[in-house]
């Protein structure tokens, strides 16, 4: 029982640096709540970050995680398998540290006039802590109460501009739905658990089956578990609250929930449903929940990216674009075969690890232009390349790689997921169809990611402006969101091999 | 005498539905997260109750971070429907609706 040895507890740096940094910054607003030294505030949220992103890389190359057999130092279970630390673990740990720390450096200039400066880098940072512990979580308690730690401050930083009516009104909702979900999302467990007995991933899968008559529990609960992930990752049925929370939230805190907490509501659904559910042994028990997910990929990507192509205002028009998104990352389960499937799911991976990029940098100049109080639609954009030229580069590179164009990185993972998708076709036709979704809404998506860019490098500006400021810390992380789409691409290679590596090892 | 596992199940559907039937039919936001939590408790009778069924601990210790977790979401329900109140001059949910698609 020697659960508290310190060689195997520092596996969980990443997620324990981010909770240090975050009680630093809550003992520094309880000290003095109304201090605006925004230097340092922003500063330690982004050091903290920074730190849990560099040992998560730390680790991966160090072969922590990978299992001794090919040459690593092994997965590290702690708490009797409550946490485990494998590639997949640290792959979204990665995720969640890097946006992180463009989130905390950009709200720097976004937040100037905020009264509460350290109570929100407080909170961004407790979130974060959550959403890197659920990249870790092994069994239903665990992935529970990380989620909840991680929706629990989501909610309040929503909500934070609390005399702004929209931000008001996006928290609310957020709060509805997410309140709603969880409680949906815990029943599931109650009824797992019913039917098998036990709430640790494995030993679900050792019992699945075991009380014949408790079958039908298990098929609900399941269908429930499915409800939770899909509010998490912002997919159908569960994503009314996002265009909403989005639009009203504060740019930097929508572009934190759209990448990290969508990635690490899909760490949660991909750990559940390949450790605890193997799809041979739910099959045989007439559960075949990849079935739900191709039906739900197709319906999210097509609704996300249809209702994305119908906006004026450009965040709303992002925040579509992100359950778009959902649905291609939804692939990498719905392409789950009985003998297979590492390709699509480890494309899933690489394509919410350059969303964490991309779609980072897209909210952030929607944070920019917010900053500059330029407006919401996109004739308000028209022509800003005249005064900031730099950012609108980056802009047309987010675009582009969201839409999915040959040379950057959002292509590559499309094209991962498309082959992934073809391969598993010939065990269940069905992703076929999905194969074609993807491809169709991907050329649809080109139109309304193209206006964008249309807008701020071809038309010209409805009225005069005076010229753009041009504030570091917000512009700091465009660029490198923007450096790091690009530079993914010749890095592109190791990355596949991550991600597909980490795939493989969690799929039985 | 022991009560049979499906009663208990029974118990939990019902309070379940009867708390998504509050959750879809009051516009009082006080009253939405009542529904909420009578949700939440009825996840926690079934966990007790299987727990109680199986023979092992973990049921029960969870429905304790369950009531836990509840408590942390009223606070931070609360805090919102606090500011809603001092922006919109109302707990109800239908009000704030500027933003539609």
């Amino acid at each position: 029982m020697a659960v508290l040895e310190m060689p195997e507890l520092t596996a969980l740096a990443p997620p324990m640096i981010l909770a240090l940094t975050a009680l630093v910054l809550f003992t520094y607003d309880s000290i003095n709540p109304r201090s605006t030294n925004r230097p340092v505030i922003a500063g330690v949220a982004a050091v903290g970050s920074l730190a849990s992103l560099a040992v998560a890389v730390w680790f991966i190359l160090a072969g922590v995680g990978t299992p001794v057999a090919e040459g690593g130092n092994g997965v590290f279970d702690l708490f009797e398998g409550q946490l485990i630390v494998d590639q997949m673990a640290l792959f979204f740990m990665i995720i969640v540290g890097v946006v992180t720390a463009l989130v905390s450096i950009a709200s720097y200039d976004y937040l100037r006039d905020h009264a509460y400066q350290a109570e929100y880098y407080s909170l961004v940072l407790l979130a974060a802590t959550g959403m890197s512990t659920m990249a870790a979580s092994n069994s239903l308690v665990t992935i529970f109460i990380s989620l909840e730690l991680a929706s629990l401050p989501s909610f309040a930083l929503v909500a934070i501009l609390k005399s702004n009516r929209g931000s008001v009104e996006a928290g609310l909702k957020y709060f509805l739905i997410g309140a709603l979900s969880s409680a949906i999302f815990v029943y599931g467990i109650s009824l797992v658990y019913g039917a098998t007995g036990h709430m640790q991933l494995d030993a679900i899968a050792d019992n699945l089956g075991a009380a014949e008559e408790m079958n039908g529990l298990l098929g609900i609960g399941v269908l429930m578990l499915i409800g939770g992930f899909a509010y998490k990752t912002a997919s159908v049925p569960f994503h009314f609250w996002a265009p909403e929370a989005y639009e009203g939230a504060p740019a930097p805190i929508a572009a934190f929930l759209s990448s990290a907490s969508k990635a690490a509501g899909f760490v949660i659904a991909f750990r559940v449903f390949t450790t605890a559910f193997p799809l041979d042994v739910m099959q045989t028990l007439g559960i075949d929940w990849s079935l739900v997910f191709i039906v739900l990929a197709i319906v999210t990507m097509t609704v996300g990216n249809f209702a994305a192509a119908t906006q004026n205002n450009v965040k709303r028009m992002l925040a579509y674009s992100s359950v778009g998104h959902a649905g291609y990352a939804l692939i990498g389960l719905a392409g789950l075969t009985v003998d297979g499937g590492e390709l699509v799911l480890g494309a899933a991976m690489m394509h919410l690890l350059v969303y964490g990029f991309m779609n980072t940098g897209a909210f952030l100049f929607v944070a920019l232009a917010e900053y500059w109080g330029v407006g919401r639609t996109f004739e308000d954009y028209n022509g800003l390349s005249k005064q900031a030229p730099i950012a609108c580069v980056a802009l047309a590179v987010f675009m582009f790689s969201l839409a999915g164009i040959p040379p950057f990185g959002g292509f590559w993972s499309k094209y991962f997921l498309f082959t992934g998708a073809l391969e598993a076709a010939s065990a269940n036709p069905w992703l076929l169809a999905v194969a074609a979704a993807l491809v169709i809404n991907s050329a649809l998506s080109l139109y309304y990611y193209s206006r964008l860019v249309k807008a701020v490098w071809i038309e010209d500006p409805v009225l005069e402006r005076e010229s753009l400021s041009q504030p570091t810390g917000l512009y700091a992380a465009i660029v490198v969101a923007a450096v790091m789409t690009v530079l993914i691409l010749p890095g592109f290679g190791p990355v596949a091999d991550a991600a597909i590596g980490a795939a493989g090892a969690i799929i039985p | 005498m022991t009560v049979g596992i499906e009663y208990y199940v029974l118990l939990s559907a019902a309070l379940f539905c009867i708390g998504l039937f509050g959750v879809l039919t009051r516009r009082n936001a006080l009253m939405f997260l009542m529904s909420v939590e009578i949700m939440l408790n009825a996840a926690n009778i079934n966990l007790i109750a299987f727990a109680f069924y199986h023979g092992n601990l973990s049921g029960q210790v969870f429905a304790l971070f369950t009531m836990a977790l509840a408590a942390a979401e009223v606070a931070v329900g609360l805090g919102i429907i606090l500011v809603l109140y001092r922006n919109f001059r109302d707990v109800d949910v239908t009000v704030p609706s500027a933003m539609r698609w």
